[in-house]
C-alpha cells in the first residue's frame, strides 16, 4: 500500500501531465494517437447524429399527432385565470397605490391602461365582425377568410366611462379609478350554461358596519357577452381579443389600504382553488392617498 | 426548482440575500420593470421577514398561510432528506470504526488472574499485575505464565508456545541458556503462554507492555489501519464524479454569466448542477451491497468484520499463510510407518477413517501392541459419543497421536491396556530418550511378561540385537540396519518426528509371575531387544488445503508460507500442500541433486526458496524485494512476529494486495498490517481475531478461496452498480443545462431527482450485487491495484456519453409530449423560462393562444417533472437489465436467473406509481397524476438502450482486443 500513498512532487505531476498531453514516444496526445482521435470523434459524431435524428423523428411524429386547432388535453385549464390592468405588483400580488393630488404617482397607471386599450381601438379591431347576439357564437366551419373563423369585435368604447376616451385619466385624478378586468382565453371553453359571466367586485374583508364597495361596471352589469365564446384558438381566430370588463370604484376610502376582490360569476368558472389566487378571481390592494 | 434551490442554499447565500434586501429597501420602482424570475421569491422572503416584525399573519387567509407554509415544508423536507443521508452515512462509518477498535481489550483478557510469588521468604498468591521485575514466581502444569520469566529451576516443565511462535509441539524448558534468540532459548517462559506439565521457578524479567507478548500487542496496535483497496477505488470514483460535477458546474456558471444571468442565479445553477451530478444513493448502495456479500460469506464460514474487506480478498495477489492451524490441523498425527523394510503411509486426513496399509503382517500385530501399551495418554472420560479424533486427551501431543491412531485401528485401547496389565513403567525423559513399560500379556497361556519400549530411533536401535520381519525375529545385520537408517532419514526429511519401537518377551523362567520389577535399579534387560518398527508423526495439512492452494494458483494468487516452525517441517508441509509444487526445487535441492556447492547453483533455476528468520534478519529490503520477485514459491520459517511484518511490507512494496492468515498472537501485527488479515475462528487467539478483518469460522483455508471468489464477484458487480447509478446522472443533469441555455421550463426538479437517486434506483442497484459471475472469475489474475480501477474511463464515458445521453433524449421526448399535448409545443418553449417562472405573468399564452396563470403553469411544470421522472425510470429498467453483464449477452447470462433484479424493477415501478398516483395530490412533492399513456413514451428508448448495449457486447465478444473492445469494455 505504501506505493499508493507515496506523494509525488508537483514537478513530477506536471511532467506526467505533460507526457499525457503529448507523448513523443508513441505519438499519443491525451492518451490517443491522432488517428485514434479521428476514429473516436467520427464514432461520436455518427452516434450523436443518429441520436439527434431519432430525437427529431420523435418530435416530428409528435407534432404530426397534434391537432393544430385544439390542444389534446385541457385538464390543467379547467377554469380561466383573471388579470387586472393596471398591473403593478407589490410584495405579494397586485398592489396599487397612488396619491390623487400628485399626478406623478398615477400617470404611469393611466399610461398602462392606455397602452393596454390601444389593442382595442377600432383600427386594431377592424378584422373582427360586429356581434349582437346574446348567445354563444358557435362556428363549426371555417367561414372566415384564409380558412379561419370569425371573432367578435370588442372596442374600447364599450367601456364607456372607463374607455379613456371620455376621461383620459380613467378616474384616477378624482379618486374613482377604473380597473380593467380580463378573463384568460381557453380554447372551446364555455363559461356558463345560459347567462353571461359577470364580474363582481367587493372588499375582501368586508366589515358588517362598513359601507360596501360601490362599483360601476362597463359594459353595464359587468358581463362578458356570450358571443365572445367559445374561443377557437389562435390559428382559427388570429384576431380574437379577450372581452373586457371595466370597474370604476366609487367609494374607496382614502389614505388606507383596502383589499378588493373581483370574481367572475359564471357556472363553469371556479374561484376557490386554494393554490391559485388568479383562478376565476383577481385580488388587489388599493391605497388612494389624498 | 431554482426557487427551491435558492431557499435551500439561502443559509450559505444569506450574505448576498441581505444585500439584495437592502437593495429592495431603496425603492419599489426598481423591480417594476425587472423581469426576473426570482422576484416573487425575493418578495416572498422579504415579506416573511416583515411578517415576523409586524406579525400580520392573522390578516392572511388560511389558504394563504397554507401556501406559505407549504413552500416551507418543501424546503424543510429536502433539507431533512439530505441531512438524513449524511447522518446515516456518518453513523454507519462510526459503527464500523467502533467495531475495529477493541483490539486492546482482548490483550487485557489474557492477563492471568493470580501468581504464586515468593516474597519475604513466604509464598504468596498475588494478582499477576502486581508482579514486579525481580520477583520469584512458581509455576506448575496448567498455569498461565504471569510474566516473562527467566527460569531458575525446572522439573519436567513443558510450555505451549504455539500462540507466540507457532510451534505446535510443547516446548521443553530448562534453566540452561541454549540459543541466542530469546524466543528459542529454553530458559525463558513467556508471558501468557501455558505451562502444560511439570513445575518451574523463575525470576520475573519483564512485565506488562515490556513482555514479548506486550511488545507484539503494541506492535499490532501501532500498525495503522491501511486504506482498503475498495476505499481507494471509491475515493477515485468520488474524484471522477466530483471532477465532472465541478467542471460542468463551473463551465455552465461561465456560460450563465455570459448569457447575462445574475451572478447569484448563476451560483445557484452551479450548485444545482453539482447536486444533480452527485449520486446520493450510491454510498448506501455500496454499503448494502458489501454487507449482503458479507452475509453470504458468513454462510460459507467467512465472517467479515470489516465490510470493505469483502472486496479486498478479491483483489488479493499474495496470501501469506501461517502454517500451524491454518494449513495444518494443529495436532500431531501418525503419518508414516516403517516395518518389514517397508514404508507405509497412514491416513492423515481429519477423520483418519481410511487406513489402507497392510495390517496382515505379524510385525504389525506386535507394533500395534507396543503403540497401545507403551503410552500414558488417556481419553478424558465421558466422551464415548464424540468421534475419536475430536476427543480430548490427557497427555502430550505425540502420545495423543499414537493413542488416537491405535484407537481408530484397534478399537477400545483402554480395554486392551486393562487386559495387558501394566506392572512397571519408566516415563520418557530427555536423558534416556526412551519410554518403557512392562505388561502381563492377555494370553492366559503365555506367562511371559512383555517389555515394550519406544523412543528416539537411534537410541532404540542401539538396544536391539534382532529385528522383526514378517512376524519373524531375525538377527539385526548390517543391511537391515542400513535399511533402517534410510527409512529414518527419509521420514526425518519429510519434517516428521520419528519414533522407534521395540519389544522383548521376558523369559518366564527368569521373570516369574511374582517377579517384582524395580524401575530404579532396572532389574530387567534393556538391551538385546527386538526392533519392530518406526512410526513418524507430523502435524498434517488439512485435507482441503492442497486443493485450495491449487485454486489460488490458478487464480493468479501467490501463496507464501510464513511460519515460526522449523524449516524442514515447513518445507515438508509446503510440499505436501503444494505451496512448493512437486517439480520445483530450492537452491539447496539443486545443489544436492547436482552434488555441487550451494553457491555454484544458478539462482534462476530455482523456483522455490526456503528462507529462515536468521537469513531474513541479514537481508536488506532490496534483497527481500528481489527474493519476493524472483521466486514464485517461498517459505519463510523460524520467523518472529516482527519479521512477519517485514515480509508483509515487502509484499506490499511489490504493489501486491496482501492477505495474511494466522491464528496466534504472534501473527496479529502481520494480520493488522496486511491489506486483509484473516484469522482462524476455532484455533485462533482472540488477539488474532481482533486484528483480523475476516475470521474463518471453520479454520478452513479453502474458505479463503470462496472469499476470493466472492470478492472478485463483488468488484465486478460494484462496477455494474456504479455504471447503473452514473448513467441517470446525465439524464438528471441535461435538463438543467438545457434549462440554462435554451430557457425551457425546468424539466425536472431537485426533489424529483432525489426520488430517483434515493427512491426508485436503490433496490435495482442493490439487486445487481446478486448477479452471478459472467465467466470463471477464478481463472483470471487478480486485478492490478493501479490499472484495473473500479471506475475507469470507459465506464464513465459509456455511462455518461452513451447510455446517459440516450436516457436524457428519451426523457426529453416524454417531457415534450406532455407539454405539447397540453398546449405548449416545443417551438414555443424555447426561451420561455423567464416569463414562465415570473409570478406576475398570469396570462402567458401557449401555442393555441390559451392563457395560463402562474399556478396553472407550475402545475404543468410538475407534470413535466413527473413525466421526466417516469421517462428516466422506464429507461433505468433497461439500464439495470443491460448492466447484468459487461461482456456476455443478457441471454447468455439468463434473463431470469437473478430474481432480485426483477424485484428491483418491480420496486422501481411500484415506487413510481405510488409517487405519481398515491402522492400526486401532495403539492409539496411536486408529483402529479400522470396520464397512463405517458408511462410508455420512453419505452422505445428503453428498447433502443438494450439493443445498443447488446450490439456493443456482441462486438466486444467478436473482436477481443480491438478498438471497440478497448473503448467500449468497462
Amino acid at each position: 500500500m505504501a506505493a499508493l500513498q507515496e506523494k509525488k512532487s508537483c514537478s513530477q505531476r506536471m511532467e506526467e501531465f505533460q507526457r499525457y498531453c503529448w507523448n513523443p514516444d508513441t505519438g499519443q496526445m491525451l492518451g490517443r494517437t491522432l488517428s485514434r482521435w479521428v476514429w473516436i470523434s467520427l464514432y461520436y459524431v455518427a452516434f450523436y447524429v443518429v441520436m439527434t435524428a431519432i430525437f427529431a423523428l420523435c418530435i416530428y411524429t409528435l407534432m404530426c399527432t397534434i391537432d393544430p386547432y385544439t390542444p389534446d388535453y385541457q385538464d390543467q385549464l379547467k377554469s380561466p385565470g383573471v388579470t387586472l390592468r393596471p398591473d403593478v405588483y407589490g410584495d405579494k400580488g397586485l398592489d396599487i397605490s397612488y396619491n390623487v393630488s400628485d399626478n406623478r404617482t398615477w400617470v404611469d397607471l393611466v399610461h398602462t391602461l392606455h397602452t393596454f386599450l390601444a389593442g382595442y381601438s377600432p383600427e386594431s379591431q377592424q378584422d373582427n365582425i360586429n356581434c349582437t347576439s346574446k348567445e354563444y357564437f358557435f362556428q363549426e366551419k371555417f367561414t372566415a377568410p384564409n380558412h379561419t373563423k370569425f371573432s367578435c369585435k370588442f372596442t374600447a368604447d364599450m367601456l364607456q366611462n372607463c374607455s379613456g376616451l371620455v376621461d383620459p385619466n380613467f378616474g384616477f385624478a378624482e379618486g374613482r379609478p377604473c380597473f380593467v378586468i380580463k378573463m384568460n382565453r381557453i380554447v372551446k371553453f364555455l363559461p356558463s350554461n345560459s347567462t353571461a359571466p359577470r364580474v363582481d367586485c367587493a372588499f375582501l374583508d368586508q366589515q358588517k358596519d362598513a359601507q360596501p364597495l360601490q362599483v360601476e361596471y362597463f359594459p353595464p352589469n359587468g358581463t362578458f357577452s356570450l358571443h365572445y365564446f367559445p374561443y377557437y384558438g389562435s390559428k382559427a381566430q388570429p384576431h380574437y381579443s379577450n372581452p373586457l370588463v371595466a370597474v370604476k370604484l366609487l367609494n374607496v376610502p382614502r389614505n388606507m389600504e383596502v383589499l378588493i376582490v373581483c370574481k367572475i360569476l359564471a357556472d363553469h368558472v371556479t374561484f376557490d382553488n386554494p393554490h391559485d389566487p388568479y383562478e376565476g378571481k383577481v385580488e388587489f390592494k388599493l391605497k388612494i392617498q389624498q | 426548482m431554482v426557487k427551491k434551490t435558492l431557499e435551500i442554499y439561502s443559509v450559505e447565500l444569506s450574505g448576498t440575500k441581505d444585500i439584495d434586501q437592502t437593495d429592495k429597501g431603496d425603492g419599489k420602482e426598481k423591480y417594476r420593470g425587472l423581469k426576473n424570475c426570482f422576484e416573487p421569491k425575493k418578495n416572498h422572503q422579504k415579506e416573511e421577514l416583515k411578517k415576523e416584525l409586524d406579525l400580520d399573519d392573522h390578516k392572511l387567509s388560511i389558504k394563504e398561510l397554507e401556501k406559505k407554509y407549504g413552500t416551507n415544508i418543501i424546503t424543510a423536507y429536502l433539507g431533512c432528506v439530505l441531512a438524513l443521508v449524511v447522518i446515516l452515512t456518518g453513523i454507519f462509518a462510526y459503527y464500523q470504526e467502533a467495531k475495529s477498535t477493541n483490539i486492546m481489550a482482548t490483550f487485557n483478557k489474557m492477563i492471568p488472574q493470580q501468581a504464586l510469588v515468593i516474597r519475604d521468604s513466604e509464598k504468596k498468591t498475588i494478582p499477576a499485575e502486581q508482579l514486579v521485575v525481580g520477583d520469584i514466581v512458581e509455576i506448575k502444569g496448567g498455569d498461565r505464565i504471569p510474566a516473562d520469566i527467566r527460569l531458575l529451576s525446572v522439573q519436567g516443565c513443558k510450555v505451549d508456545n504455539s500462540s507466540l511462535t507457532g510451534e505446535s509441539e510443547p516446548q521443553a524448558r530448562s534453566s540452561e541458556f541454549t540459543h541466542d534468540n530469546a524466543l528459542e532459548t529454553k530458559n525463558i517462559g513467556f508471558y501468557s503462554t501455558t505451562c502444560l506439565e511439570g513445575t518451574a521457578t523463575g525470576m520475573v524479567i519483564n512485565t506488562g507492555d515490556r513482555t514479548i507478548i506486550g511488545q507484539i500487542a503494541s506492535l499490532a496496535s501501532g500498525v495503522g489501519n491501511e486504506k482498503t483497496p475498495i476505499a481507494i477505488e471509491i475515493e477515485h470514483f468520488v474524484h471522477i464524479v466530483g471532477g465532472v460535477a465541478i467542471s460542468i458546474g463551473i463551465l455552465f456558471f461561465i456560460i450563465a454569466v455570459s448569457l447575462k444571468y445574475h451572478v447569484l442565479d448563476s451560483i445557484i445553477f452551479l450548485i444545482g448542477i453539482i447536486v444533480a451530478n452527485v449520486p446520493e444513493g450510491l454510498l448506501a448502495t455500496v454499503t448494502v451491497t458489501l454487507s449482503l456479500t458479507a452475509k453470504r460469506m458468513a454462510k460459507k464460514n467467512c465472517l467479515v468484520k470489516n465490510l470493505e474487506a469483502v472486496e479486498t480478498l478479491g483483489s488479493t495477489s499474495i496470501i501469506c499463510s501461517d502454517k500451524t492451524g491454518t494449513l495444518t490441523q494443529n495436532r500431531m498425527t501418525v503419518a508414516h510407518l516403517w516395518f518389514d523394510n517397508q514404508i507405509f503411509i497412514a491416513d492423515t486426513s481429519e477423520d483418519h477413517s481410511n487406513q489402507v496399509f497392510d495390517q496382515s503382517s505379524g510385525t504389525w500385530a506386535s507394533l500395534s501392541k507396543i503403540i497401545t501399551l507403551c503410552n500414558r495418554a488417556e481419553f478424558r472420560p465421558g466422551q464415548e459419543s464424540v468421534p475419536i479424533m475430536k476427543r480430548v486427551v490427557v497427555g502430550d501431543a505425540s502420545e495423543t497421536a499414537l493413542l488416537k491412531f491405535s484407537e481408530v485401528i484397534l478399537g477400545d485401547v483402554m480395554e486392551i491396556r486393562k487386559r495387558n496389565h501394566k506392572v512397571a513403567e519408566i516415563p520418557f525423559n530427555s536423558t534416556n530418550k526412551f519410554q518403557l513399560s512392562i505388561h502381563k500379556t492377555d494370553d492366559p497361556n503365555d506367562k511371559r511378561f512383555l517389555l515394550v519400549m519406544k523412543g528416539a530411533p537411534e537410541r532404540i536401535l542401539e538396544k536391539c540385537s534382532t529385528i522383526m520381519v514378517n512376524g519373524q525375529e531375525q538377527p539385526l545385520d548390517k543391511s537391515t540396519a542400513e535399511a533402517f537408517h534410510t527409512a529414518y532419514m527419509e521420514l526425518g526429511g519429510l519434517g516428521e518426528r520419528v519414533l522407534g519401537f521395540c519389544h522383548l518377551y521376558l523369559p518366564a523362567d527368569e521373570f516369574p509371575e511374582s517377579y517384582s520389577f524395580d524401575v530404579d535399579t532396572m532389574n530387567f534387560p534393556t538391551s538385546n531387544l527386538c526392533f519392530v518398527g518406526l512410526l513418524s508423526m507430523i502435524d498434517p495439512p488439512r485435507s482441503t488445503v492442497p486443493d485450495a492452494v491449487t485454486k489460488c494458483r490458478s487464480a493468479g494468487i501467490k501463496v507464501i508460507m510464513v511460519t515460526g516452525d522449523h524449516p524442514i517441517t515447513a518445507k515438508a508441509i509446503a510440499k505436501s500442500v503444494g505451496i512448493i509444487s512437486a517439480n520445483s526445487e530450492t537452491v539447496e535441492d539443486i545443489a544436492k541433486r547436482l552434488h555441487i556447492a550451494v553457491e555454484q547453483v544458478n539462482k534462476r533455476d530455482a523456483k522455490a526458496a526456503v528462507v529462515t528468520g536468521t537469513e531474513l534478519k541479514d537481508m536488506s529490503p532490496e534483497q527481500l524485494d528481489e527474493l519476493l520477485t524472483n521466486y514464485s514459491e517461498i517459505v519463510f520459517a523460524r520467523t518472529s512476529p516482527q519479521q512477519k511484518l517485514i515480509i508483509v511490507e515487502g509484499c506490499q512494496r511489490q504493489n501486491a494486495v496482501v492477505a495474511v492468515t494466522g491464528d496466534g498472537v504472534n501473527d496479529s501485527p502481520a494480520l493488522k498490517k496486511a491489506d486483509i488479515g484473516i484469522a482462524m475462528g476455532i484455533a485462533g487467539s482472540d488477539a488474532a481475531k481482533n486484528a483480523a478483518d475476516m475470521v474463518l469460522l471453520d479454520d478452513n483455508f479453502a474458505s479463503i478461496v470462496t472469499g476470493v471468489e466472492e470478492g472478485r464477484l463483488i468488484f465486478d458487480n460494484l462496477k455494474k452498480t456504479i455504471a447503473y447509478t452514473l448513467t441517470k446522472n446525465i439524464a438528471e443533469l441535461c435538463p438543467f443545462l438545457i434549462y440554462i441555455i435554451v430557457g425551457l421550463p425546468l424539466p425536472i426538479g431537485t426533489i424529483t431527482i432525489l426520488f430517483i437517486d434515493l427512491g426508485t434506483d436503490i433496490i435495482p442497484s442493490i439487486a445487481l450485487a446478486y448477479e452471478k459471475a459472467e465467466s470463471d472469475i477464478m481463472n483470471r489474475k487478480p486485478r492490478h491495484k493501479k490499472k484495473d480501477r473500479l471506475v475507469n474511463q470507459q465506464l464513465a464515458i459509456y455511462s455518461y456519453l452513451h447510455i446517459g445521453l440516450m436516457q436524457a433524449v428519451g426523457a426529453f421526448v416524454v417531457y415534450f409530449t406532455v407539454y405539447a399535448q397540453e398546449g405548449f409545443k416545443p417551438s414555443i418553449l424555447a426561451d420561455l423560462r423567464v416569463e414562465w417562472e415570473n409570478g406576475i405573468v398570469n396570462d402567458l399564452e401557449d401555442s393555441y393562444g390559451q392563457q395560463w396563470t402562474w399556478y396553472q403553469r407550475k402545475y404543468l411544470e410538475w407534470t413535466g417533472y413527473t413525466a421526466f421522472f417516469v421517462g428516466i425510470m422506464v429507461q433505468q429498467i433497461a439500464d439495470v437489465l443491460i448492466r447484468k453483464t459487461r461482456r456476455n449477452s443478457i441471454f447468455q447470462q439468463g434473463l431470469f436467473r437473478n430474481k432480485v433484479i426483477w424485484l428491483g424493477i418491480a420496486s422501481q415501478i411500484i415506487i413510481a406509481l405510488i409517487l405519481s398516483y398515491g402522492l400526486g395530490s401532495v403539492t409539496a412533492l411536486n408529483f402529479t397524476m400522470l396520464r397512463p399513456q405517458y408511462w410508455f413514451v420512453a419505452v422505445p428508448y428503453a428498447i433502443l438502450i438494450w439493443v445498443y448495449d447488446e450490439v456493443r457486447k456482441l462486438f466486444i465478444r467478436l473482436y477481443p482486443g480491438s478498438w471497440w473492445d478497448k473503448n467500449m469494455y468497462y
